[in-house]
């Protein structure tokens, strides 16, 4: 039974198109939403389908029309899937100003892509103050007009109720993520499609599938070498299967694409857009989240000690800045802390992962010997 | 208990025979690693100069760029895991070693009881590897072998870019149109290929004792760069480039320990 919930996870995690294909024969519209975080509660509860926009390991070709080489291959891919038609139906895209390279990505959208409209979402740098929260509820603002122009219709009901949903839905993430940390018998592959798999579906099926599959999880298998991993997306089925080659169990993640996601509920208020907004200055430990004490560092030190883990894996995607600029601080604590720390480098073109499978290989010696 | 280790790199194969984890027996090193004769040669070599047969040998690992496509062996295990084994078998109290080979470098880090405790990888870059060196002297139309004995007849080496190959290349053609002499220009490469392996080692943090290993660890202007760079003494043995396979043939002997332990 487990094994059938795995392969539902891993029919949603490789096939976004077909799941794309089938909310759009059921009538619904589709609105993409690209990394970090995007308020998809708010596009959920104005009527449309919100689908990760994470691009896709590929070849880059056309984004480099729009995007020098040295860049970010997780923005550039979205760009390229874009250009290509992959995207082709969705409504709007939305994305965030997190990073610069995200930045350039929405002008950039504008006029490579112009059948999928950009919606753009500003977010404040200083999130927490009361300034930085009205900034960002103006951001969310923008955001509903946008939507009401492609039919949506915003109501504060309506977005109170897609907050419980998601609120729901990251509660269940977080459990089965204290779960699968001491369940070594489930590969990081499969964990990779269960996180993976929630972009691609609606949040109530995938909570309703995730709760099933906790429910029907067995015994725990034989102790591996338990790990944490951090970076900004660890999808790749090449890495995962590194993982598992060399019996690493991932016992917790800070992958943005990952648990991040879910980490922080919207409280209950009177405004639910007050609440979303709320929620983002809630947020932290992301490297694209502004907090100049970097709680972040400690946390992946904190988790790793509490979870058993031996060591720490940052999977650093290519001229990833905010991620590099974390790294330094992040090697100095496990360091300090008597932490091994391995670097592995990825980016959405590699092929050949030769050199990811000779670090993590001596990294588990260095583990294990 | 004989032990065989197999080291095949990008560009050479080595292999060492041992007799219980403590005495080399024989060795070989042969032009060509993975996907040449290389490998086989080296091997067929390895039995010409040793007094054993193959089927003397108790338990034979695979380590190297090659190792996961070599069928010959009974395990296999990474480079850096050999080369800290083997370095630390020719030096004891080793605590550093810096490896540069074909078309990697690496910095591995050796707690005081000889743990691996850190290591640090470049990524698919040539620039400070074996072969920078390869395509500097192949624009020189040198041997690289003659690369070391040029460097030292330097009166002022050249500023060559460690940043790419491909725009050191184009340095070194202006440099020569320039009148530089070569032995600066060969200085200047072999400076090159210390400042990019010494940011390196920094990386991973430098603790002497210090070694080289690898094809690069013979050529002593890059040794005496790199000292002069990370401000320590660097050690090299003349079976540097043997480390990869000393450190297999160590393993597979641990292996044999391990098991007879646990009968």
């Amino acid at each position: 039974m487990v094994q059938d919930l795995m392969k539902k996870f891993h029919e949603a995690a490789v096939s976004p198109r077909a799941q794309m294909d089938k909310y759009m024969a059921e009538g619904k519209k589709i609105v993409l939403t690209a990394p970090v975080y995007t308020p998809e509660e708010l596009i959920h509860s104005m009527g449309f389908v919100p689908m990760g926009a994470w691009g896709a390991d590929m070849e880059l070709n056309r984004s480099k029309e729009y995007f020098p080489a040295f860049l970010c291959s997780i923005v550039q891919s979205i760009l390229e899937l874009g250009i290509k038609g992959a995207y082709k139906g969705a409504s709007a895209i939305v994305i965030p100003s997190l990073c610069d390279t995200l930045k350039t990505l929405g002008e950039n959208w504008k006029y490579a892509v112009d059948d999928i409209k950009f919606i753009p979402m500003t977010y404040p740098q200083n999130r927490k103050p009361d300034y930085g929260i009205a900034f960002t509820k103006a951001g969310y603002e923008r955001v509903i007009r946008d939507l009401e122009a492609l039919g949506g219709k915003y109501d504060p009901a309506a977005l109170a109720e897609s907050i419980r949903v998601y609120n729901k839905h990251n509660a269940v993430m977080r459990r089965v993520d204290e779960v699968l940390a001491v369940h070594p018998e489930i590969t990081a592959a499969e964990r990779s499609d269960i996180f993976k798999s929630a972009y691609f579906m609606t949040k109530e099926e995938h909570t309703a599938l995730v709760e099933e599959f906790l429910a029907e999880l067995g015994e725990a298998g034989e102790e591996k070498i338990g790990i944490v991993v951090s970076g900004i997306l660890t999808d790749a089925p090449q890495l995962n299967q590194i993982f598992d080659e060399f019996g690493m169990h991932i016992v917790a993640d800070d992958v943005a694409a990952q648990s991040r996601q879910y980490r922080t509920d919207s409280p209950e208020m009177d405004d639910p857009l007050e609440a979303l907004a709320v929620k983002f200055a809630n947020m932290d430990n992301c490297s694209v989240l502004y907090n100049v004490k970097k709680p972040r560092v400690q946390w992946i030190v904190d988790t790793a000690k509490a979870r058993g883990a031996k060591g720490v894996v940052v999977v650093m995607t290519k001229f990833c800045d905010p991620e590099e600029f974390d790294y330094v601080m992040i090697k100095k604590a496990c360091e300090k802390a008597d932490l091994p720390l391995a670097l592995v480098e990825v980016d959405r073109q590699m092929v050949h992962f030769e050199q990811v499978r000779t670090n993590l290989e001596t990294f588990r010696d260095m583990l294990t010997m | 208990m004989i032990t065989l280790g197999i080291d095949i790199g990008s560009t050479t194969s080595k292999c060492v025979l041992m007799s219980g984890g403590e005495q080399i027996i024989a060795s070989s090193l042969r032009i060509g690693g993975l996907g040449t004769e290389g490998p086989a040669e080296a091997l067929s070599d390895l039995w010409d100069r040793a007094d054993i047969a193959p089927s003397d040998v108790s338990r034979t690992i695979v380590t190297g760029y090659g190792r996961n496509k070599y069928e010959g062996a009974d395990g296999e295990v990474s480079e850096l895991t050999c080369h800290a084994l083997g370095g630390r078998f020719i030096f004891p109290d080793l605590r550093t070693l810096i490896d540069i080979g074909g078309q990697d470098a690496k910095i591995i880090s050796l707690s005081e009881a000889g743990r691996m405790s850190n290591f640090v990888m470049n990524d698919k870059c040539a620039a400070g590897t074996g072969r920078f060196l390869d395509v500097m002297a192949g624009i020189l139309r040198m041997d690289i072998d003659e690369l070391d004995e040029c460097a030292a007849q330097s009166v002022s080496p050249a500023s060559i870019s460690s940043t790419c190959t491909v725009f050191a290349e184009s340095e070194v053609i202006s440099q020569l149109a320039n009148g530089v002499s070569r032995p600066d220009l060969v200085a200047g490469i072999c400076e090159s290929v210390a400042s990019r392996v010494s940011a390196l080692a920094r990386r991973a943090g430098v603790v002497p004792r210090v070694c080289m290993s690898g094809g690069v660890a013979k050529n002593g202007a890059v040794r005496k760069a790199l000292s002069e760079s990370l401000g320590v003494d660097i050690d090299f043995d003349p079976m540097a480039q043997y480390f990869g396979a000393i450190g297999a043939a160590l393993y597979a002997h641990r292996q044999l320990q391990k098991l007879s332990d646990n009968k």
